[in-house]
């Protein structure tokens, strides 16, 4: 597992295949084959009224780590992070009558999955349920797992074929994390920050 | 030496070829008229071919007699040191030592020719394009074995290069008594698996934190499989086997240079990556960072 950074990537008015197809040609230009398919998922759930002050779990599957599930718990205060096997999405159901899911709000980002050099890439079309809202590419350098070491080097590689869109500096998200160890609960992490801003984007589409 | 080396054998040559044609003469009398003579005047032909191969003999002798005069007489008996004492030796078995004994002492002769030869050769093509000067005083008083060195020797050499290198965090493991493993922990960036023959770095791989400690298997990364490569171009460089422990410090100093892999762009190009790798090279000398292509 190496440091992986989710960027955004602008629609403007392009339809979504029509960007992942442009992605995709840049991408197969630099050399990197694809390797399948890959989906993250959300789904988030809100404890009922009669537990006292709300708290919301997040519950995502990522497709590289088909075994665990990701729940991220938001007491309001502090958001408590955690990995399990996949038994925990049937605790949730038994759950249901505490914590039920919002309508409409589950959100994907599925597309293919490719493999350059020690890069892997991958183009996601996110849906929140089923609305297209955008373009999420992660990028993962495997070998690495301090964002510190990497980022520049990872810099140059997403500029290289997502071009000016790429920010200057880290996500905001690695803001007080840039020396600690990157491990796949800090994708989760990402991927929820970028759910969440989808998921509240106006009319569909957000850029 | 080599004159008379060769004169003898000039000379044994001749004897040889005057043998052959004497016995081509007997070869000749004792079939006396053959067939192949015919019927016209065979016993002229006969003559003819008799007096051909005399006068080749004459020649033959000829030569015999001027290269044996050409030959120097050695000057007194040979001494044969204490192998003299082997031919008074009375007991079956050991009366073929002497055989023997001239046997290793024709391969020690030849060992000698070989390695003075090769040591010319790498002396003129030397792979180590390095700065490394030494004294003939020092080379004297360090030149020991270095393959077969007591277990404490080795791990004095690498308690110092562990307090050396703060960053590197060493961990050593002894498969084989004296030939410790050690894994070479460079910050969080990557691990080598070092292996050492005595005081000699004889194997290194390199790989990520969280990969496998076996020293057979290659990283699954790309990255690593290059510094691998790398780090065997460094060990047969700084191999040294006049001063190993020199070769294992300068070794390690080099190796160091590697804790920001990933951090440097090229000293030549100024880029992060070529061909999706960072700058794998660091300089013998100097530790800059350099891709594979702008070394
Ligand atoms: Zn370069």
């Amino acid at each position: 597992m190496g440091v992986t950074i989710l960027h955004q990537f602008p629609v403007e008015n392009r339809t979504g295949p029509a960007v992942i197809e442009l992605l995709t040609k840049r991408i197969a230009a630099l050399g990197a084959v694809q390797h399948g398919q890959f989906l993250v998922d959300c789904e988030t759930y809100s404890s009922v009224p009669q537990l006292g002050h709300q708290r919301t779990v997040h519950v995502l599957h990522n497709s590289e780590q088909p075994a665990t599930v990701f729940s991220l718990l938001e007491t309001g205060t502090k958001t408590i992070p955690l990995a399990t096997d996949g038994l925990f999405d049937l605790l949730m159901m038994k759950m249901s009558s505490f914590y039920t899911s919002k309508k409409q709000t589950k959100a994907e980002s599925k597309g293919p999955r490719f493999e350059i050099g020690d890069f892997c890439v991958k183009l996601g079309t996110v849906t929140v349920s089923s609305n297209f809202k955008g373009i999420l590419v992660e990028v993962e350098y495997r070998p690495c797992i301090v964002p510190q070491m990497c980022w520049e080097l990872m810099k140059e590689f997403l500029q290289g074929f997502l071009g000016s869109s790429v920010l200057s500096n880290p996500p905001v998200y690695f803001q007080n994390k840039m020396n600690d160890v990157y491990t796949p609960i800090d994708t989760i992490h990402q991927y929820l920050e970028h759910f969440t801003i989808f998921r509240k984007s106006p009319a569909g589409i957000r850029t | 030496m080599e004159r008379d080396i060769e004169q003898l054998n000039s000379a044994l040559n001749s004897v040889k070829v005057l043998r052959s044609n004497v016995r081509r003469i007997f070869d000749s009398v004792s079939n006396g008229l053959r067939a192949d003579h015919g019927d016209d005047g065979k016993e002229n032909k006969f003559i003819t071919e008799l007096q051909e191969i005399l006068t080749t003999v004459n020649t033959n002798l000829r030569d015999v007699e001027g290269s044996v005069a050409n030959l120097t007489t050695p000057g007194g008996p040979f001494s044969l040191g204490n192998t003299t004492y082997l031919s008074q030796e009375t007991t079956l078995e050991r009366q073929a030592l002497y055989g023997q004994l001239v046997n290793s002492y024709k391969w020690t002769d030849k060992i000698r020719e070989y390695s003075a030869l090769a040591g010319n050769i790498l002396a003129a093509n030397s792979f180590n394009k390095s700065y490394k000067t030494f004294s003939t005083t020092k080379r004297r008083k360090t030149q020991t074995s270095n393959h077969n060195v007591s277990p404490e020797v080795i791990e004095n050499i690498i308690t110092n290069v562990d307090r050396l290198f703060p960053d590197i965090t060493l961990t050593t493991s002894r498969p084989f008594v004296a030939n410790p493993l050690i894994q070479a922990s460079l910050g969080r960036v990557l691990r080598g698996h070092i292996a050492f023959k005595g005081l000699m770095i004889e194997w290194v791989v390199v790989k990520a934190h969280g990969e496998s400690t076996d020293i057979w298997t290659e990283s699954r990364y790309k990255v690593f499989r290059k510094v691998t490569e790398n780090c065997h171009a460094a060990m047969c460089h700084f191999h040294s086997p006049m001063m190993p422990e020199l070769a294992v410090r300068s070794f390690m100093h080099w190796f160091h240079s590697y804790q920001n892999l990933f951090s440097v762009p090229c000293k030549r190009c100024g880029n992060h990556l070529h061909n999706n790798l960072p700058p794998t090279w660091r300089d013998l000398r100097t530790l800059e960072p350099y891709h594979e292509e702008c070394k």
